[in-house]
């Protein structure tokens, strides 16, 4: 065979498989667009949070077959980048997108990407439902198509401080640290008003910059003025910086609260026996007593994830297999995949599944009284539910031990 | 008094680790009049190095330092026999800028498809362990950081002062020309500075790896650190680093306890601009640029 003929041939070959395909991905396919950080300073997160869009696909399409809408059945697709944790690559990766006339999107990891994003899918009017911005700014500057799984940030902290004052000896003073971001600064203002309304004295507001590499001195002030519980409103990188500082300069609080960090693997390997005692935040835990149509209950999804997927299970695949489970359920609903019969039924819905019972405020963020933080608690190297109480696994150790006795 | 001594071991503590990471950079901008900008990512690599030889043969970081300078020297003389020789060949010196800081990404996203996306950090047996002088406290870990960096800087001073190959090095930064008619081979001494200089950021980032917790996306903060360092503390020379870095320590240690943690970083950034309005060439100047 000639090679002229051969590339002809193969070329025609290509054509004519691909040519049905693309039919087929434009009539029968529901895309969902968007960014995450697979590479950068939020990829392990960012990470976790993909794998979570993934197993909630690929469950929809080949456990269900598919969702019907208006007598047609679609699989669902993902088209989402890397963004490298880059708000200026995600923004371009976002407005192309939207030009090329995806309707429906997904958010990234980091209310610093998810902020600029959300604005240009707001403004070309494109859905968008997250698991991965909280700062207040993404849910009060008028948005009507951008919602949120999670409480905005300053709203997160309402079931810690019950906590807080369940603890004996009393939680009289409280430190915050926080780092200066658009997610961290707005979580902390929330934690400052929570406890000052529930009368606990906030000694220390400390601001961290992005990135800090150092917090001797920050903890230096922490030793002089000895607070009852020290919260660190702080990413993962930076909750293991202050956690192994805290333990080799011999820091000692009775209760160490860190919002991210603690749930990863990676705080695990760094701090060993010290990670337990340490208070963290989780949106979700397979023993919730949660269940649904997609899934089945909270401990189904982590059966199926684990059977499909090889990252250490975290509440942000949890979290990020709810958003397309809730956009299943509003186009459901809508009975149709048109943009604004889409946005109404989310600003609508009000449902059960693994995740919990999912309810946007009007403003598009979860309803902080179904969707805020469980407590979680690392005990013999386990973590345990420690708050609220109905759904706890275990009392709160309280004082924790010493970092000498934890050694 | 307790707090400004605390707050005063723990800026030289943290300036001991800056001067070390600075090192390598301060020497190759000196003799070959480079800025390295790969330079963090032979820091990072160093501390990836150390993790792997420390997860998987159990080797102690500061003993790692050995196989990992040695590594990263022979990486460090091909990449400049190579890559940056020929940028600077066929274009000019500035053209290694964009060289290292295009290679710099490329690594970067190596590193973070080998070694993953997540957060790492280097635990020895000593990693939680802490000193008690009177009321001042100080983690062992950074004791441990800042007399590996004391003896690593001054063994490198002493290389250079007292060998034969230092003064090679030495004649090659003030007078390339004379060196090359004194019979020396001025393109080797360049690939053997560069790899001196990533082998002292490897030794340095095996020790930062068991200091603070680290992904590939660190080696940016690494490589900004030590141009502050050499803008600082003067081009060339281990002192000029040295003093460059405990200088940046306290800074950051001074700001972070009495001004606010958060204005740390403008506060050193406010810092170069000073230095370099006020006196560009660092508090002990270029060693390399009285005859130059």
């Amino acid at each position: 065979m000639k090679r002229r003929t051969f590339l002809q041939g193969s070329g025609a070959l290509v054509l004519a498989g691909a040519a049905p395909s693309i039919a087929f991905g434009q009539e029968n396919t529901i895309t969902f667009g968007g960014s995450v950080p697979m590479s950068g300073a939020a990829a392990e997160t960012g990470l976790n949070v993909l794998q979570g869009y993934q197993c909630a696909v690929k469950y929809i399409n080949e456990e269900k077959g598919g969702i019907e809408v208006g007598g047609n059945t679609y699989k669902l697709a993902l088209n989402l980048f890397d963004d490298a944790s880059d708000p200026s690559r995600a923004t371009t990766l976002i407005q192309r997108q939207v030009d090329e006339g995806v309707d429906f999107f997904l958010g990234s990891f980091g209310s610093n990407i998810v902020l600029p994003t959300c604005s240009i899918t707001e403004a070309a009017g494109r859905i968008m439902v997250q698991a991965g911005g909280g700062s207040d700014l993404i849910f009060t500057q008028g948005r009507k198509r951008v919602f949120g799984i999670f409480p905005r940030a300053s709203r997160q902290f309402v079931s810690s401080v019950n906590m807080f004052t369940s603890l004996e000896p009393k939680v009289k003073s409280v430190s915050i640290m926080y780092t200066n971001d658009a997610f961290s600064e707005f979580q902390a203002k929330g934690a400052r008003a929570s406890l000052e309304e529930a009368g606990i004295k906030v000694l220390d507001y400390i601001a961290l910059p992005v990135g800090v590499s150092d917090v001797s001195n920050v903890l230096t002030t922490i030793r002089e003025n000895t607070p009852d519980i020290l919260v660190c409103t702080t990413h993962d990188q930076t909750s293991i910086l202050i956690a192994r500082q805290m333990v080799s300069s011999d820091t000692n609080v009775p209760m160490l609260y860190q919002t991210l960090g603690p749930q990863t693997t990676a705080y695990k390997d760094a701090l060993g026996n010290y990670a337990n005692g340490v208070v963290t935040q989780a949106y979700w835990t397979e023993l919730a007593p949660y269940s649904g149509d997609y899934f089945g209950s909270a401990g189904d999804f982590a059966k199926y994830f684990r059977a499909n997927f090889d990252r250490e299970l975290t509440y942000h695949m949890a979290s990020g297999a709810a958003c397309i489970v809730t956009y299943v359920e509003a186009v459901r609903r809508a009975g149709s995949l048109d943009r604004d019969a889409v946005r109404d039924a989310l600003a609508a819905i009000d449902f059960e599944c693994f995740y919990g019972r999912i309810r946007f405020t009007d403003d598009g963020d979860g309803d902080a009284a179904l969707l805020g933080p469980l407590l979680i608690q690392r005990q013999n190297g386990e973590l345990e539910v420690i708050a609220p109480p109905d759904g706890a696994s275990a009392a709160p150790v309280y004082p924790a031990p010493t970092w000498k006795e934890r050694a | 008094m307790n707090l400004f001594l605390q707050t005063t071991l723990n800026g030289l503590v943290l300036g001991g680790i800056y001067s070390l990471a600075a090192v390598g950079f301060s020497l190759v901008f000196g003799v070959l009049g480079i800025v390295n900008l790969t330079h963090g990512i032979f820091v990072i690599a160093g501390a990836y190095g150390a993790l792997v030889l420390f997860t998987k043969l159990g080797i102690d970081p500061l003993l790692a330092i050995i196989p990992i300078g040695a590594v990263l020297f022979a990486v460090g003389y091909a990449y400049q026999r190579t890559i940056i020789q020929w940028a600077i060949s066929r274009a000019s010196l500035v053209a290694s800028l964009v060289v290292t800081f295009g290679v710099a990404m490329m690594a970067r996203n190596v590193l973070q498809i080998v070694f993953g996306p997540d957060v790492h950090t280097i635990t020895p047996t000593y990693s939680f362990s802490s000193l008690t002088l009177g009321d001042l406290r100080i983690d062992l870990v950074r004791i441990v950081a800042l007399g590996a960096s004391l003896v690593l800087l001054s063994v490198l001073a002493l290389v250079l002062a007292r060998t034969h190959f230092g003064r090679a090095i030495r004649a090659t930064a003030q007078q390339p020309l004379a060196a090359e008619l004194s019979g020396l081979n001025t393109r080797n001494l360049h690939g053997l500075t560069f790899g001196l200089g990533a082998a002292m950021a490897g030794a340095s980032g095996a020790i930062i790896g068991i200091v603070q917790p680290f992904t590939a996306t660190s080696e940016v903060a690494w490589t900004l650190n030590a141009f502050i360092v050499v803008v600082l503390g003067g081009i060339g020379s281990p002192a000029g680093a040295l003093v460059g870095g405990l200088l940046l320590g306290l800074i950051n240690a001074y700001t972070a306890q009495y001004v606010g943690p958060a204005l740390t970083q403008a506060a050193m950034f406010l810092v170069l601009v000073l230095m370099l309005l006020v006196r560009p060439n660092g508090l002990l100047g270029n060693a390399f640029g009285e005859s130059r």
